[in-house]
């Protein structure tokens, strides 16, 4: 066992059961939050898949995430299906589209990708914005189902499966040709990595846990439109946690996740009105002082010091 | 006849949409940044301008001017302070950090200019030509003439200036432009400024034909992301096709299809000639 497969089960070990206590310990208030941060950390890591391991910036998985709450919203509120149902639904619709539109559109590189994912979302949400069975501009009402226990496990569990998931990548012939890709596509089709079933495969991977996400998301909510289901701003908050965190680590996104997600909420709690200010910032600092996430800042701050920033800024200035 | 006022809007709304991308062309074309705060940068032209003629009486046209000089200083000061800083780290962080700056312009727009809708209504918006039955309306034909004029301004301000030459050269060969003496940092600084100016005055222009409010940044942005795409990004002109392009496409979907079908046309034509042509339809062949 390496010393870092080591650290990523000590941290689930201790981590898990604490978590999954909160409900029994905690105030609704704090598990409501509870449950919008570990949803967002199940984003983050399902992004950290096509983003972080294989290097391609989507703007597209709140497509993901809009379709696995629609599937639910549509089986429940149109055709009165049971959650699982609809959660079927969702994975089935998010995971078929990746791969219709990963087949264009993960041949483009760097920025191009990044925008046709984001055009595409637009698309999608002015298609879903006219479309009657999914209530078109309106929405669509879900049953009410009032136990935030239930939801938080839900969503833990998810967490749960995403980042098992990542560390399985992590360590998987399928991860490190998903790595070597990200590092050069060429060197990578060379050594006899199939480039396009593995980027095909690790978006379809990304959208099937962003889609849960978004199942179990709108079921909480118990409401869902177009667009607060296909909110692009929510794709650019999972890359930021995730790139703060650390894409392409296993437990980085989740760590970038869980700190921003506190960090907002207290400042939205405390300083109502500089709290997008804040953000903002955090985002030009983060990505000046420390370009490649937390867990590179813990691994060499240790040897570096705080000379780590000043190097940091040195090599990436014109 | 109504096709041909139709077609004559989406000409007239075209050569704005050219004005807008155009600055997040050069910035994109020349130092590989996807500016994210671009549409933030034309807020702020709306603003400036909008503040110029509320506040100082200054016909909006005449306030062009000053919009451009006070959005290139801001351009210079927030490329040498703060984005060449990361500029040859991976790509994907110049996309975060212009986006966080979006954020914080937004939010210090808001915070300082309120949420409010403002309009820039001089007293001959609302005038209009006929010109064989069809209506022109005079601040989109003045629009129209000045952002087609700025494009091809800038192009031959490109080809045939020595800081346009330097801009070319840089953009072309980063150590080879430095071994013959051009010193980047500045040359990048200029050339973002020169892209917020041209925000500048998008947005000033803007704010005549439309409400503006803090929150426009965003869709502007989006809108330009397509017509950079459409016209490519290796020379000013193609933003003009582009422009008219998107301008013509969203007049003639509100017309045949529906006006909530805009955004699908769009940003359709967006992925289409992505997964086509990624060098956009005048572009260089890959």
């Amino acid at each position: 066992m390496t010393r870092r497969t080591r650290r990523v089960l000590v941290t689930l070990a201790i981590g898990l059961p604490l978590l999954a206590a909160l409900p029994w310990i905690a105030s609704p208030v704090v598990v409501q939050f509870g449950i919008n941060m570990l949803i967002m950390a199940t984003l983050a890591q399902g992004w950290n898949i096509i983003g972080g391991y294989t290097g391609y910036s989507s703007f597209g998985n709140s497509v993901f995430f809009g379709l696995g709450a629609y599937g639910v919203g549509i089986a429940m509120a149109q055709f009165e299906q049971p959650f699982w149902i609809g959660l079927g639904l969702g994975l089935l619709l998010a995971v078929i589209f990746a791969l219709a539109i990963g087949l264009p559109v993960l041949r483009l590189k760097g920025h191009y990708f990044a925008i046709a994912t984001l055009g595409l979302a637009e698309v999608v949400t002015a298609i879903v914005s006219n479309v009657p069975i999914a209530g078109q501009n309106v929405g669509l009402v879900l049953p009410l189902l009032k136990s935030d226990v239930l939801f938080y496990e839900l969503s833990l569990g998810l967490l749960l499966l995403a980042t098992l998931t990542v560390f399985w990548l992590s360590r998987s012939r399928f991860g490190l040709g998903l790595i070597a890709i990200r590092e050069n596509e060429e060197a990578a089709a060379v050594m006899g990595v199939n480039t396009t079933r593995y980027k095909i495969l690790a978006f379809m991977l990304s959208a099937a846990l962003t889609s849960l996400a978004g199942g179990v998301y709108a079921y909480y909510i118990t409401f869902i439109d177009p667009a607060g289901a296909f909110d692009i701003s929510l794709n650019v908050k999972m890359i930021i946690m995730a790139v703060f965190g650390g894409p392409g680590t296993v437990l980085g996104p989740v760590a970038g996740a869980l700190l921003l997600s506190v960090l907002s909420e207290v400042l939205a709690s405390k300083v109502t009105n500089i709290a997008g200010l804040f953000f903002g910032l955090v985002i030009i600092v983060a990505v000046v002082l420390m370009p490649r996430g937390l867990a590179d800042l813990l691994q060499k701050f240790r040897r570096s010091g705080w000379r780590y920033f000043a190097q940091n800024i040195r090599s990436h200035r014109l | 006849m109504l096709l041909a006022q139709v077609l004559l809007n989406g000409l007239l709304l075209g050569g704005l949409y050219a004005l807008m991308a155009l600055g997040l062309a050069l910035v994109w074309g020349v130092l590989n940044i996807v500016n994210l705060s671009h549409g933030a940068f034309i807020m702020l032209g709306a603003y400036a301008t909008y503040f110029l003629f509320a506040k100082a009486h200054l016909d909006p046209f005449l306030a062009l001017p000053f919009a451009a000089l006070a959005l290139f200083m801001l351009g210079y000061a927030v490329q040498r302070g703060i984005l060449n800083l990361v500029i040859r780290g991976p790509m994907f962080n110049t996309l975060l950090i212009t986006f966080g700056l979006e954020v914080v312009i937004t939010f210090l727009a808001q915070f300082f200019f309120s949420a409010d809708f403002r309009t820039i209504n001089p007293g001959y918006a609302g005038t209009n030509f006929d010109v064989g039955g069809l209506t022109i309306p005079r601040i989109q034909l003045m629009a129209f003439a000045i952002a087609i004029g700025l494009t091809l301004g800038l192009w031959a301000f490109l080809l045939h200036s020595r800081p346009g030459r330097s801009i070319r050269a840089v953009s072309q060969n980063l150590l080879a432009a430095q071994l013959y003496g051009i010193e980047p940092r500045r040359i990048y600084a200029i050339t973002f400024g020169l892209g917020t100016a041209m925000a500048g005055v998008a947005g000033g222009l803007y704010g005549t034909v439309s409400q503006i409010n803090p929150y426009i940044g965003t869709a502007l942005t989006a809108k330009s992301f397509v017509i950079a795409i459409i016209g490519g990004l290796d020379n000013p002109l193609g933003v003009i096709v582009g422009g008219l392009f998107l301008g013509l496409a969203e007049s003639l979907t509100a017309l045949y299809i529906g006006p909530t079908y805009t955004d699908v046309a769009s940003f359709g034509i967006l992925v289409l000639v992505l997964i086509v042509k990624p060098t956009g339809l005048l572009g260089r062949t890959a």
